[in-house]
């Protein structure tokens, strides 16, 4: 026992040492921090997508326009007031056209301030453009929207992309830039030549009758990957022209609402004490979050059990084994080399849990994210972690041992490569189970994998979720660790033959008659 | 040679047998190493000589028959006072050279303080002081040959198996290292070594063994084979090869180019051998004396040797 930890202490001194194991620390940190901080940083240097529209109508894109200006307002409305709420007025960090108004805006509710927006672009409270509501504004606010309407309409209108993302990335005017063209030059030559040199990014054509159909609508741009202007600009239009189509039949559009509104049901849980509760959002990041864990077990148990694959390839390269083996049993080797390389793998694992900790608890935050939704109770969930933690150690001793024997047996990776194969199809199965089992983690696949020795760690870990019944625990650790002792005595034999061959790999055949024959009379003393 | 060889043996095989699938790789070997001698195991490639290390090693288990390694009948527990140099071996590049060392003293049982301060003492003794905190891929292959025979004295052990310590040295090399395995005598300590190079054997050894095809051919004390063996006439010569050829009472012929081996009749006499060679060809040396070790195994062995 004490050289069997003597090997596992070298084993761990000399690893930390190497380039592999700082970069395994590090590598997975840098993938989350760069998934948290990469997409908002993309979407901050997008350009604004600048386009143009052909109406054929010759009306519509007025309308629509007046609403596309009304949202973004409302927004910019909202932004303010919320900064207004948290800091007081005279702190908010907000633009000065607005500085005068924000104040007053802050007295109203959303109801009111998506009305007061309506009023600013339209000068009307609940008219054609916006959905009609009871409420009316206090007299004081109209009147300073009144004095206030030429300046911010003239700012809104010249505000820059950027400008515009600082309020809020949701605004319209912060994503695509219309760009108004003279009538003269309403001709699509013109505009093709535009697309070809980059200075449009694409162009709208509204059909001449948009009421009775989309008939001669379309959408141009070189750029046929990037659909989030179409559909952007698809629902604006769609918006319009459905309010206009009711107006025409004189259906209101109360009416028209509540003939489309779905039927809902809203989704309960039973919670601990067996009374219904509400589903939060929490519940359901909660319920798909194993997957995330399972895949990092998954990655995990393969790096860590491949470090020691190529570990033991490498003293057997080095021929450096057999001197070892004066010195200790082919065993105590093995199981010093196992326990050696679980150090370094669990000292690398746990890194990457403190990082998905604290990553997911303050790293969103620190880049400005909503405080919404708090991802953190993935990183902090006990049952989670513990599972990870165990299941990593047992799936580790299951694929470690299997791949200590391969390694045994070859004398370059490239040999352990054919080997590997088995191993690398048993280990997909769990992966490709892992979204039937995510929604329906206590069904017949997920019952039948679960007392599978191989899958044992991947499935269980998918269903914390749902938390198996604890019987269901206890039979699948004992299939699992029965099993670990199987392989462990397999891999033994195959490690105490295969470390003192050279030459080329045996055959699988070859293989089975090492663990099928005796090891020799054990000597006793 | 009149040494006196400890009564007790340093190790004991009984009817080892040992397989691998359907080869016998070591049948039914038995023999005594007297303790404070060298022991030369001698054999082709392929004879059977790593396999029976490797089993005094208790790197494999025999089949059957049983192995009394300094008295134990469990070879296994004695493992920390045996020292073994494999034919296959090997340095951790990244490890220093005192690390190394230090490390194989701890495996083999000394004290952390202890391995440290015998791996300093060793390197220095070794002229290789100055290396010990440099990394074991910077030596040369040399050094680090000098290194992995270190590795294998670290602990001080009784008797020291070096599994053909001498192929791929070169002759300053060999020279070293058979100064090295004297020197281990001297401290009356026992040393097996495998070769399948006779002219070794010969130089150094006390006892022998000759293997081949996994069964012991013959074994005793050199002086006593030789004996026991026969003459046989060492010739050096000058002309063509072809005029040792059809000699009458020569029963084979070692031939080498310049110097040749003539096998006797029994009951020849070597006069009558000499007054044909004169004839044939120029004679520089002629010389009766007992047969060479390699004449010895081939004959044994009743066919030509693989090397």
């Amino acid at each position: 026992m004490i050289k069997t930890l003597m090997v596992a202490q070298r084993e761990i001194l000399e690893n930390i040492k190497t380039k592999g194991f700082w970069i395994g620390i590090f590598v997975f940190p840098l993938l989350l921090t760069l998934f948290i901080v990469i997409p908002p940083l993309l979407e901050k240097t997008k350009d604004a997508r600048t386009y143009a529209v052909m109406d054929e109508s010759g009306w519509l894109l007025p309308i629509v326009d007046q609403h596309i200006i009304t949202e973004d307002i409302t927004r910019v409305f909202s932004e303010v007031v919320n900064k207004v709420r948290a800091k007081g007025a005279a702190h908010a960090d907000i633009p000065e056209v607005i500085s005068q108004l924000a104040p007053k805006l802050a007295e109203l509710d959303e109801t009111l301030i998506s009305n007061a927006a309506t009023f600013l672009v339209t000068g009307k409270e609940t008219g054609e453009t916006g959905e009609g509501n009871d409420k009316t504004l206090p007299e004081h606010i109209r009147q300073t929207l009144k004095e206030e309407r030429e300046s911010l309409m003239k700012w809104w209108e010249n505000i820059s992309p950027t400008d515009a993302r600082n309020i809020s990335p949701g605004l319209s005017k912060a994503s695509y830039h219309r760009l108004k063209i003279a009538e003269s030059k309403k001709n699509q030559k013109g505009l093709n030549r535009m697309l070809s040199n980059e200075t449009l990014f694409a162009y709208f054509v509204i059909g001449p009758d948009p009421i009775k159909g989309d008939e001669g609508s379309r959408y141009v741009s070189k750029n046929v990957a990037d659909d989030s202007l179409r559909s952007w600009f698809r629902n604006e239009v769609s918006m319009q022209v459905r309010r206009l189509r009711l107006n025409k039949e004189n259906i209101k559009p109360e009416v028209a609402r509540w003939l489309m509104k779905p039927f809902h049901f809203e989704a309960r849980k039973i919670g601990a004490e067996g009374a219904e509760e509400k589903v939060k959002i929490t519940d359901k990041i909660l319920q798909m979050a194993p997957i995330a864990f399972v895949y990092l077990l998954f990655i995990s148990i393969l790096t860590v059990s491949q470090m020691l694959l190529t570990n033991t390839i490498e003293e057997k390269s080095n021929r450096i084994i057999e001197v070892l083996l004066s010195s200790v049993s082919p065993v105590q080797l093995m199981a010093g080399k196992i326990m050696g390389i679980a150090g370094t793998g669990l000292t690398i694992v746990l890194a990457w849990m403190a990082t998905l900790f604290f990553g997911t608890k303050y790293l969103p935050s620190l880049m400005g994210a909503q405080p919404g939704v708090d991802l953190s109770i993935v990183g902090t969930n006990p049952i989670y972690l513990l599972s990870f933690i165990i299941y990593f150690f047992l799936g580790y001793l299951f694929y470690a041992s299997i791949l200590v024997a391969i390694g045994s047996v070859c004398n370059t990776l490239k040999e352990a490569q054919n080997l590997m194969t088995p191993v690398m199809i048993i280990m997909m199965v769990p992966l490709l189970a892992m979204i039937p089992i995510a929604k329906d983690p206590n069904g017949t696949l997920a019952h039948i994998l679960s007392y599978v020795p191989p899958f044992t760690p991947f499935i269980m870990m998918n269903r914390a979720a749902t938390m198996p019944a604890f019987a269901e625990y206890v039979i699948t650790t004992v299939l699992m660790l029965v099993s670990i002792l199987g392989v462990l005595w397999v891999a033994a034999k195959v490690f105490r033959i295969g470390v003192l061959l050279t030459g080329k790999p045996p055959k699988i055949r070859e293989i089975l008659k090492w663990i099928k024959a005796p090891v020799g009379a054990f000597p006793r003393s | 040679m009149g040494e006196n060889f400890g009564m007790k043996p340093a190790i004991t095989l009984e009817g080892v047998t040992k397989r691998f699938g359907d080869i016998v790789a070591v049948d039914n070997i038995s023999m005594k190493i007297p303790s404070g001698c060298v022991y030369g195991f001698l054999g082709p490639n392929g004879a059977g000589k790593t396999t029976t290390i490797r089993m005094m090693m208790s790197i494999l288990y025999p089949d059957s028959g049983t192995i009394t390694a300094l008295g134990n009948p469990n070879p296994e527990a004695v493992k920390d006072r045996l020292g073994y140099l494999p034919e296959e071996k090997g340095l951790y590049k990244k490890m220093k050279t005192g690390e190394i060392l230090a490390y194989f003293g701890k495996l083999k049982g000394m004290p952390s303080s202890k391995a440290r301060a015998r791996a300093a003492e060793l390197l220095k003794q070794f002229g290789l002081g100055d290396w010990m905190n440099k990394k074991c891929e910077t030596l040369s292959k040399g050094m680090s040959q000098k290194v992995q025979v270190l590795a294998t004295l670290i602990h001080e052990p009784e008797l020291v198996i070096l599994d053909e310590p001498f192929s791929g040295l070169d002759p300053v090399n060999v020279e070293i290292l058979r100064e090295m395995i004297l020197d281990i005598k001297k401290q009356g300590k026992t040393v097996i070594f495998s070769t399948h190079m006779m002219e070794q054997a010969e130089q150094i050894c006390d006892y022998i063994l000759l293997i081949n095809k996994g069964r012991k051919v013959l074994d005793g004390p050199l002086v006593e084979v030789k004996a026991n063996a026969g003459k046989s006439v060492a010739v050096d010569y000058e002309g063509e090869e072809s005029g040792l050829a059809n000699l009458s009472g020569v029963t084979r012929v070692n031939n080498a180019g310049k110097t040749a081996e003539l096998i006797l009749e029994e009951g020849i006499d070597p006069h009558s051998v000499l007054e044909q060679l004169i004839s044939r060809v120029k004679i520089r040396r002629f010389d009766t004396s007992e047969k060479s070790l390699h004449e010895i195994f081939v004959s044994a062995v009743g066919g030509k040797s693989n090397d």
